[in-house]
């Protein structure tokens, strides 16, 4: 306690003369010899210089490509001269008008937007539905199992979305395509058109594949929801009803919104899914739209798409961030009293427990049971013991053309499975540490214009879906550049790719870290004496084990089964698991296929376990990439 | 041979705020005790965090013995880990991945000493301190006291010149406070270190500093020994920081209020040069109440007041006193014989009062008329 709490300290005090010591004041320094202190101390560290470099780096990784890209879409490209009667790489506005305008605008852009939109409505309002009610039973009722459901409701969300789709084409697929028939087919049953391929399967699949995100958001929302505002509602004499509508559910929009343009973003940039369910029956949505016109070379026109693809993840994302902060406002409200009370389900709770497991089988079960089962059987569909074999995983001299050994036996998925771990390994460790980086220099730069443009750059692939970014790598890196060769068709563009496209998770993770550790422990060092490298050599590093394992493993998981990245820029001899097996069911080579993507699951899926385990944390939390 | 010595220094943190230290010179002594004091945001950690070089300056120079270490002028900026200095910061910052004998010989490793030498050292530092028990332990395993030993355990092991606290008590409950102020007591004396240490505490200010320099608002107000600035506090400022109860400050000025009119009349009557004085303090000990055998003393200022208060404090006393509305402290250690509602007469020794002019500075001139006999 001091005297200071009086009120009449306001006093305005003048310093007193100071009665120790005597200095002569020293003149006030003049403005360049201020400039020249505050260079000294900002180069004295590396801090700044590593950033200025990160800085380079990231606007040559991650800027220069979308601008090369956009440049592509307003400029005559090679090959096009002729047509467009203007010389290479004049300014024309031949490839807007043909994406928008011209006749074929219809078949090139507008249909697809229209089936992305329709695809993305239906996938939303099914998942809103199935996941909705999955997470309300999980987090505010009294159903059996509901850790244990908590857990394996999210599974299907660690598998690739296109294990669904491989899934459903071994179960319906008909005499429409060429190669191996579908289960149903086979037993005599031949699926319309409708059920096999397109908008119906595409849908449900993405569905199934998205709800766990409304688990998880919606499921937060709702634990964190505190049953004292419920009752204190009803105490006032509102109806269950009145309190539902009234309370209940403007607290949750924020959340449900958020799971809504989320999973709409996600859809947008989908390729793998609808290319394999929709190239048979020409359901294209803009993802595919936009990778034909790049296998076709029409790089005009690509790059149009990928801009307007872009502006639409844009526009999604920016709305996702308002909601976020409009959900923050909320989240203060499940204060210290919070409880949260469960709903008991009556004669309800073994049904409601029933569809959880239905929802479980259908989601994971069946696809994986299904994409199992047809690499083992000869003939499709039948059950009989002769019909069983290994030869597909494990088989010598198959009397296919091309591949004729089993999966495992075949150089070609040992050569992809290398460049996977290679690509995918380099990448992760690569994006972890520069995020790490990242987070130092925002948190620690004195030059703070250096830090703002650090995490803006770096969350700028954020916006952009995977297949239009790998666009724009395909623009900037095709050609030689300068002193840069043509890097098309290696693996260095792959990794580098990867890298820009799991920047926003490395960096955002880097910068929480290192601002949560804050400055102190880095100061007491070099207070002891310790230079620039030995702090982070000895300090920093070690202190950020933890998230730098996170934010390792987290990218390498969803890099393993990404591929709408890949599918854009590897060529057969830079294949991944994932662009390999795309290959094989081009090539329908089924079995084969679904034994690739049975592998890619499975190393997702014992990834994110691996992980939970070396964080101790729940990953599947962190999967949103 | 003055240790640290600071001058013209200034710090603005940018934007449009104001300066967070201005203009601040000040000599540290070798083997000083010096503690900056000041209430929160006066610019103390600042102070403290550019002498240790972990804030550049705007405008100054800052001096170690001989070597400048920083100055903007001529271009000179020593970094931290060359400038041989311990701090301990507010929050210990112990290293949480390291073991506590590996927080503690960190800095000695850098500097490459001989392993039998080292663990030597860090021996006899952790004994000391009364650490070695938790040698192998990590700090997440330490109480705060614990914690804090460490930190300061980890700086003295490198036996600096110049040890920098920042507030290193201010975590910890009252009984391992004045523990751990003994034992910084007993640290000074022993390893002969310089020390500055920022505190918000008078309390603790007065206990432990050979020399106290008094901050606010990013400027320094008085630099003196504990009894200096108890005793002749350079403004207003400084005497209403230190003291507990704070000082009773009579505004001489308007002359509305009872007490103002009687301090008015007072000084008016005996000394014509403080005519411009603008308030007088009175420290709450330094009043008495008249009782019937001992009056008022012989040119004592006096009044009547009411008793509005009695407050016990353990030991102690501080009694409420109005007169005329305006409030008046006053602390005493017999049991009062007075009770609430009593009318009393106050009186206070002309040498028991501090007179400010109109700025709130100390007038020098009142303590050459009023303490003739009391020469500092
Ligand atoms: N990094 C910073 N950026 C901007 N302003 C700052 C920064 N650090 C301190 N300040 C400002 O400078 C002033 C002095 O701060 P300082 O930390 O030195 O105060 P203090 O005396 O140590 O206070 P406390 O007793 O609360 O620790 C304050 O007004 C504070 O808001
Ligand atoms: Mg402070």
């Amino acid at each position: 306690m001091s005297g200071q709490s009086q009120s009449s300290v306001q006093t305005v005090v003048k310093p007193a003369t100071v009665t120790h010591g005597t200095v002569a004041t020293l003149k006030s320094p003049t403005r360049s010899q201020r400039l020249r202190y505050r260079t000294k101390v900002a180069l004295r560290e590396p801090t700044t210089i590593i950033g200025v470099l990160a800085a380079a780096l990231f606007a040559y990784l991650i800027v220069v490509p979308i601008i090369s890209m956009l440049s592509d879409a307003m400029r005559v490209q090679f090959g096009d001269e002729r047509r467009i009667k203007q010389d290479v790489g004049e300014l024309t506005w031949y490839y807007i008008d043909r994406v928008f305008l011209s006749r074929i605008s219809h078949d090139l852009f507008w249909e697809p937007l229209v089936n992305t939109l329709s695809v993305a409505a239906g996938a939303i309002t099914l998942s809103m539905l199935v996941g909705g009610t999955l997470a309300w039973l999980l987090s505010r009722t009294d159903m059996f199992g509901r850790r244990w459901f908590a857990t394996a409701l999210i599974v299907p969300y660690m598998l690739p979305a296109w294990t669904f789709a491989l899934a459903w084409t071994t179960l319906f697929k008909n005499r429409t395509v060429g190669g191996q028939p579908g289960w149903l087919e086979s037993i005599g049953f031949s699926p319309p058109d409708w059920l096999s391929y397109g908008q119906l399967p595409v849908t449900i699949i993405l569905a199934l594949h998205y709800s766990p995100f409304v688990i998880l958001l919606f499921g937060n929302a709702l634990r964190r929801f505190d049953s004292q505002l419920e009752d204190s509602a009803r105490i006032l004499g509102a109806g269950r009803l009145t309190v539902a509508r009234k309370i209940i559910m403007p607290l949750m929009r924020p959340s449900l919104m958020s799971a809504m343009v989320l999973i709409f973003a996600k859809c947008l940039g989908e390729f793998g899914v609808p290319y394999v369910l929709g190239l048979p029956v020409n359901f294209d949505v803009l993802a595919t739209s936009l990778y034909q016109n790049i296998s076709s070379r029409q790089v005009g026109v690509g790059a149009v798409l990928a801009g307007a693809i872009m502006l639409i993840g844009i526009i999604t994302i920016t709305i996702d961030a308002r909601l976020m902060r409009e959900a923050r406002r909320f989240v203060t409200i499940g204060s210290k009293g919070s409880m949260n009370r469960l709903s008991p389900l009556g004669i309800l709770r073994l049904p409601a427990t029933g569809f959880a497991a239905l929802m479980f089988l259908l989601s994971v079960g069946l696809p994986i049971g299904t994409l199992f089962l047809s690499t083992v059987m000869r003939v499709p569909g039948q059950f009989n013991l002769d019909n069983f074999t290994l030869d597909y995983w494990i088989g010598t001299n198959l009397n296919t053309v091309a591949l004729q050994t089993g999966i495992l036996l075949s150089p070609d998925l040992w050569n992809a499975a290398w460049n996977s771990l290679r690509i995918v390994g380099v990448a992760s460790i690569t994006s972890g540490i520069l995020g790490l980086l990242v987070g130092y220099v925002v948190a620690r730069t004195p030059v703070k214009p250096l830090g703002t443009f650090l995490r803006q750059v770096t969350f700028l692939p954020y916006l952009v879906p995977g297949i239009a970014f790998a666009a724009a790598y395909l623009s900037l890196f095709a050609v030689p550049r300068g002193p840069i060769p043509a890097l098309y068709g290696t693996t260095l563009i792959l990794m580098l790719a990867l890298i820009a496209d799991q920047m926003p998770y490395a960096s955002r993770a880097g910068i929480a870290a290192m601002t949560q550790l804050g400055k102190d422990p880095e100061e007491a060092a070099q207070i002891a004496g310790a230079g620039w490298f030995r702090r982070m050599i000895s300090i920093v590093i070690p202190i950020q084990k933890g998230s730098l394992t996170t934010g390792i493993l987290l990218p390498f998981i969803s890099g393993i089964k990404g591929l709408s990245l890949f599918v854009v820029l590897a060529v057969p001899s830079t294949d991944v698991l994932t662009t390999y097996s795309l290959r094989l069911v081009d090539y329908h080579y089924t079995q084969a296929a679904n034994a690739v993507v049975l592998i890619i699951a499975g190393l997702a899926y014992f990834g994110a376990l691996l992980g939970q385990k070396l964080t101790k944390t729940n990953l599947a939390q962190g999967l949103g990439n | 041979m003055p240790k640290i010595n600071l001058s013209g220094v200034e710090k603005n943190y940018g934007g449009n705020s104001a300066n967070a230290v201005a203009d601040l010179d000040l000599e540290i002594g070798d083997g000083e005790f010096m503690c900056l004091l000041g209430p929160s945001g006066c610019g103390k950690t600042t102070t403290l965090r550019m002498i240790a070089g972990l804030e550049h300056l705007t405008a100054g120079e800052i001096r170690v013995g001989q070597r400048v270490v920083d100055s903007v002028v001529d271009g000179v900026f020593v970094p931290p880990e060359k400038r041989e200095m311990g701090l301990v910061f507010q929050s210990y910052a112990l290293w949480p991945h390291l073991t506590i004998e590996r927080n503690t010989d960190f800095g000695l490793r850098l500097r490459k000493m001989p392993k039998a030498e080292r663990e030597q050292r860090v021996d006899q530092v952790m004994k000391t301190l009364g650490i070695e028990k938790y040698r192998d332990r990590y700090p997440s395993q330490l109480s705060g006291g614990q914690q804090q030993r460490v930190a300061l355990a980890r700086m003295l092991a490198v036996n600096p010149e110049v040890l920098l606290l920042d507030e290193p008590l201010s975590n910890l409950d009252a009984a391992l406070r004045l523990e751990m102020r003994a034992e910084l007591k007993r640290l000074h004396r022993e390893f002969k270190t310089t020390i500055v240490f920022v505190t918000h505490d008078q309390w603790e200010a007065m206990t432990l500093a050979t020399t106290i320099a008094v901050m606010s608002e990013g400027e320094l107000q008085q630099v003196g020994t504990p009894n200096d600035i108890y005793e002749r506090p350079a403004n207003r400022f400084v005497a209403q920081f230190v003291g507990n109860p704070p000082i009773n400050i009579v505004e001489l000025g308007d002359g509305k209020s009872e007490v103002s009119q009687l301090a008015n009349a007072y000084l008016g009557a005996r000394f014509a040069e403080l005519r411009d004085a603008g308030s007088i303090g009175i420290r709450p000990e330094a009043i008495r109440l008249a009782d019937a055998e001992r009056g008022v003393a012989d040119g004592a200022v006096a009044g009547q007041a009411e008793v509005t208060g009695i407050l016990p404090t353990g030991g102690s006393w501080i009694i409420e006193l109005t007169a005329g509305g305006e409030k008046l402290f006053m602390t005493t250690h017999q049991s009062p014989e007075v009770e609430v509602g009593e009318a009393v007469t106050w009186w206070a020794k002309s040498k028991a009062l501090h007179v400010f002019d109109k700025a709130g500075q100390r007038m020098e001139v009142a303590d050459r008329l009023m303490r003739p006999a009391k020469l500092h």
